[in-house]
């Protein structure tokens, strides 16, 4: 070979072999979340969920050649939220997900903006991260909307029919925590249910770590609700149950949201008090294979990886964001926070797509018009998805409604 | 209610002396921000430092020199963030000239808080400022027209120095660092002013501070309208910072009002660099172990942080300042 | 009326609850003029070994209760040893060091549980007594008649026995006792070590109620503090009216103005007692500064 020939095909390899050895520079996701804290457990679970779906993904090679690498950001109030993406932005992060808080998501966000990176939210609930239009945000997973829409739908179409009374008129107590979580969602369940025709004969907030609230139950009591409806977090949830039962409060229906559907409850307050208690939850991987394909699978992963049945729903959703952030990766061929969101706004999947029967269909404020939460309900201290009614499996009724 | 540190029973300083040895030590804390300003994760908790050294030596006017152990400094430091946010955003006024308003604000609040509170001595007081604080966190979740209820106050992002909105960090760096200096000076001036020496007179002994002629009350509103002043500015800043304003991030106590508390007396309480001192060591490894370790073990970074606490509160009994003096002191007697 | 009964009931038992976190904070900030931060800790440590004996082993509670009491006062002769006892004469360095023992214990448990939300299941939790219509909780009432008991047990702790008067000695004046042969070192440690025993009992009494998290010692430390302070310092009776009263406000408020405010009135009115009369309601007048001015 000649000298210049020589060196060409040389230099031809070095360069193959650095644009190779650059495309094994992984993708690098970072998880911001509480990993600490009173909300710890869920912060987690969250990212139990989106290694989960980067397992997948790596295992079929990646995305757009690259193979994808989960860091953690602890973050449990705004500050963090910030000095958590600094972190991970050193630590050469190419897009952010989260978030399990609102406000951490809020800063959080916003500071990844700062360095034109996406913050693709899976699990934050408040309305205004979506409404502030912020240029790298999206938002995969439900909101509050979504939960307040369920529950409003559940009351309607499953709890009214099931007690026997006509939406017109019937009579709800909400009751919720007293952050925006819970106050954001029974703000909303409050307007559409009484846009229904529904009586609000109360509304209550409660701090979730209250000692007592033996008064919250009493004031809904006195109101003599058909139907009573709690937005919180499993503490309290639990405390209101329990005092419930001691007071003898029994409205014909309960619907818990948010939480209520885990194993923490179960064991607080036994399967048969529990038995008909219906909740709007995040879908789980009981949900029938049409309406949520790959929910089984879900189930079988989270088992393979971490020895036990997976602790709260709030994974799967975070997995199929993950799962949704990925193809569009893919689909814009790039993790360039423009290119990625202007994918991500193509994109258009029907319902039932996804392991928790998520759609995807981004509205202007790219928030997933086609994510849903389901309604479950304890059944023999059993979990069974019950509303809507394609998410339900074939044998499936409705039990202990009105409550004896 | 603490005995004095025992202080050199020497002539102090002149006051050229002192200002130029303060000067010098503030020089010195400016170093990191010199050496890292181009690095955002270290600008980032450079800035916390320093506002949080601003804070603690805001609290150190009335925690440590006036012996007041106060654990409400967080509803001086939320009144001043909320007030900022709502002045700039409802009137249209600039950060800048907003910050002393809002600290107005929250020091009339500080005076009728602590009016009838100041009878109460040692935890005593402390303890009813902690109930003060919980009882405004409370309030301001409940009250949605003042304070934004759960949801908060968010300020959106427009960039501008009259805004106090800046797309660089190191220039909230450079603000919180001035703040920082102001207050520091603040305390210089205090300490050799009368009030100062009221104040330190109060916390030796109120009773023969009493006896000697001093207005106890008025001694120690006074520390206390300066130092709430102060905290209700730092909040101010912290608002045009994290811009994301809810009742758990103003009044959550480990994170705010006790923390300034803690800072001071890691760094030496009743000093005038110990704020400082204390700030510049937690307030970077609190983040340094949260970034490393806080991802993968649930609450391993605190565990750590727990046991340094504790440590620190055994060894260091008057703070890092204090043993330093107390070495200086030792070599000093030794050499004669 | 049935209503009012009812608040009425929760009231006194909430006081309860409170009474009996209170009554082993009583001991330690009254003796020892401790700012035990991490007497929450105690009690949460005790619903963990509470619950881990029911889980494991079987044991319920109220025997349970046997094992983690001394296990507590175990905890206590530690933590005072090591980490009180050379902080004797540093006030706020004694709140900076259970402030750091507080974010330790709560972030160790974390980091072994997770922090997963255990419940202990079964009737001990789920049985209700009902008397002439109104209903409680077959636990609360457990822990009503718990802080009775104890209170009166320690009044007469207190005042007949010959340990007793030792640490009614030293509530009085340090010195003094000293000067009269009592060995106050010992005091305080026993005293620091029962205070945490009784936070052992109070944590096992109150596992069957809550469902546990690493936090759950920050919901009660800073009541159990209002309660001790409000009834005056030292005194038994005191700390166990002072939990009833601040149970009574807290239902009453949160049932007829609103449960989000029922703590800021409570802490409302804390304040502005402890302003009107800061010996508390029972303490000695001029308690609050007897004794924290030091005595070595």
């Amino acid at each position: 070979m000649t000298k210049a020939r020589l060196l060409t095909t040389a230099f031809a390899i070095m360069l193959l072999s650095g644009s190779a050895a650059m495309a094994q520079e992984p993708i690098r996701i970072g998880a911001i979340n509480p990993y600490s804290g009173p909300v710890a457990l869920y912060g987690d679970e969250v990212a139990r969920g989106y290694q989960l779906a980067i397992d997948e993904a790596n295992a079929k090679g990646g995305v757009i050649g690259r193979k994808i690498e989960l860091l953690r950001g602890d973050a449990g109030n705004p500050q963090q939220g910030i000095a958590a993406v600094e972190k991970l932005v050193s630590d050469k992060t190419d897009i952010f997900v989260g978030t399990y808080i609102s406000a951490v998501s809020n800063a959080a966000s916003d500071a990844a903006l700062r360095y034109s990176k996406i913050y693709w939210d899976t699990n934050a609930l408040a309305a205004d991260l979506t409404a502030r239009g912020l240029p790298n945000f999206v938002r995969s997973g439900p909101y509050a909307s979504s939960f307040a829409d369920v529950s409003a739908n559940a009351v309607k179409d499953l709890l009214g029919p099931a007690i026997g009374k006509p939406v017109k008129g019937l009579k709800v107590w909400i009751e919720s925590e007293d952050s925006i979580y819970g106050t954001s969602i029974a703000k909303q369940q409050k307007e559409l249910l009484e846009k229904e025709g529904v009586v609000v004969t109360g509304v209550g907030a409660h701090n979730f770590r209250a000692t007592d609230l033996t008064d919250s139950v009493l004031r809904a009591k006195n109101a003599a609700p058909d139907i009573w409806i709690n937005t919180g977090y499993v503490p309290d949830g639990n405390l209101l149950l329990r005092t419930m039962r001691e007071q003898g409060f029994k409205p014909a229906a309960i619907l818990l949201v948010g939480t209520g559907d885990t194993f923490e409850t179960l064991d607080s307050l036994g399967a048969e008090y529990l038995e008909g208690i219906t909740i709007v939850g995040y879908p789980r991987p009981d949900q029938t294979e049409t309406y949520g394909p790959g929910a089984a699978a879900y189930l079988a992963a989270y088992k393979a990886k971490y020895q036990r049945d997976p602790i709260a729903p709030q994974g799967m959703t975070a997995y199929v964001g993950v799962q949704m952030l990925i193809e569009a990766i893919a689909a814009a061929g790039s993790v360039d926070m423009e290119k990625v969101r202007a994918a991500a706004a193509k994109l258009d999947k029907p319902p039932k797509s996804y392991a928790t029967g998520f759609g995807l269909k981004f509205d202007a404020q790219f928030q997933n018009t086609r994510a849903f939460p389901t309604v479950v309900q304890w059944q023999s201290g059993k979990i069974v998805t019950v509303f809507p009614k394609e998410a339900t499996q074939p044998n499936v009724k409705l039990v202990n409604l009105p409550r004896k | 209610m603490t005995q004095a540190p025992q202080q050199p029973t020497t002539t102090p300083p002149s006051f050229g002396v002192q200002l130029a040895r303060y000067a010098g030590l503030i020089a010195l804390s400016a170093v990191p921000l010199a050496l890292l300003w181009s690095n955002p994760y270290w600008v980032n908790v450079l800035a916390y430092t320093y506002l949080f050294a601003a804070l603690a030596a805001s609290w150190n006017i009335i925690g440590g020199f006036g012996g007041q152990f106060s654990l409400g400094h967080g509803v001086f430091f939320a009144i001043g963030a909320y007030s900022v946010a709502r002045l700039y955003l409802d009137v249209g006024l600039t950060p800048w000239i907003a910050i002393f308003p809002a600290a107005a604000l929250a020091t009339i609040i500080a005076l009728l808080i602590s009016w009838p509170t100041f009878r109460l001595r040692g935890p005593f007081f402390a303890i009813a400022t902690m109930a003060i604080n919980e009882a405004c966190f409370a309030l301001a979740n409940y009250s949605d027209r003042i304070t934004g209820g759960p949801r908060g106050i968010l300020v959106p992002f427009r960039a501008g120095l009259s805004n106090m909105i800046f797309i660089e960090r190191w220039k909230y760096a450079l603000l919180m660092f001035a703040f920082m200096v102001v207050v520091v000076l603040i305390t210089v001036w205090l300490r050799r002013a009368r009030l100062g020496h009221y104040l330190l007179a109060v916390r030796a002994d109120e009773d023969a501070a009493r006896a000697a002629g001093i207005d106890v009350l008025k001694v120690k509103l006074q520390g206390m309208a300066l130092s709430a002043f102060l905290t209700g500015i730092g909040g101010g800043l912290f608002a045009m910072y994290v811009r994301v304003l809810d009742p758990p991030t103003l009044f959550t106590l480990p994170e705010i009002g006790v923390k300034f508390a803690l800072i001071a007396l890691i760094g030496g309480i009743g000093t005038i660099i110990g704020p400082v001192v204390g700030a510049l060591l937690i307030v970077p490894l609190e983040n340094y172990l949260r970034g490393t370790l806080g991802g993968d073990i649930p609450g391993g970074h605190l565990i750590i942080l727990g046991a340094i606490l504790v440590a620190a509160a055994l060894f260091l009994k008057r703070g890092v300042v204090g043993a330093v003096l107390a070495a200086t002191q030792r070599s000093k007697r030794s050499r004669g | 009326m049935e209503t009012f009964l009812n608040i009425l009931v929760s009231g006194i038992l909430l006081g309860g609850i409170y009474s009996l976190v209170s009554i082993g904070l009583n001991l330690i900030f009254g003796v020892v003029r401790i700012v035990n931060f991490a007497q929450g800790e105690f009690v949460m440590i005790a619903m963990y070994a509470t619950f881990f004996c029911f889980a494991k082993f079987g044991i319920g509670p109220y025997y349970a209760v046997f094992l983690v009491a001394p296990l507590l006062f175990v905890l206590g002769i530690v933590v005072q040893r090591l980490v009180l006892q050379p902080l004797q004469n540093e006030p706020m360095m004694q709140i900076f060091a259970t402030f750091g023992l507080l974010i330790l214990f709560e972030n160790s448990v974390l980091a072994i549980t997770r922090g997963e939300g255990y419940s202990l299941a079964g009737a001990y939790s789920n049985t209700v007594i009902e008397l002439f219509g109104l209903r409680a909780s077959f636990a609360r009432v457990v822990v009503f008649f718990a802080a009775s008991a104890i209170a009166l047990g320690l009044m007469l702790f207190l005042s007949r026995t010959m340990a007793g008067k030792a640490i009614r000695a030293v509530i009085q004046d340090r010195q003094s006792a000293r000067l009269m042969g009592i060995n106050v070192e010992r005091t305080y440690l026993l005293t620091f070590a029962l205070g945490a025993a009784l936070a052992g009992v109070a944590g096992a009494l109150l596992a069957p109620i809550y469902t546990l998290s690493p936090y759950i010692g920050g919901n009660f430390i800073l009541a159990a503090f209002a309660v001790v302070v409000l009834g005056g310092l030292g005194s038994v009776p005191g700390a166990y009216i002072g939990g009833l009263m601040v149970g009574l406000m807290e239902s009453f408020a949160g049932y007829y103005v609103d449960p989000a405010l029922k703590q800021a009135i409570w802490f409302i009115i804390f304040v502005v007692v402890l302003i009107v009369r800061p010996s508390g309601l029972m303490g000695q007048a001029g308690a609050e500064e007897v004794g924290l001015r030091e005595q070595t």
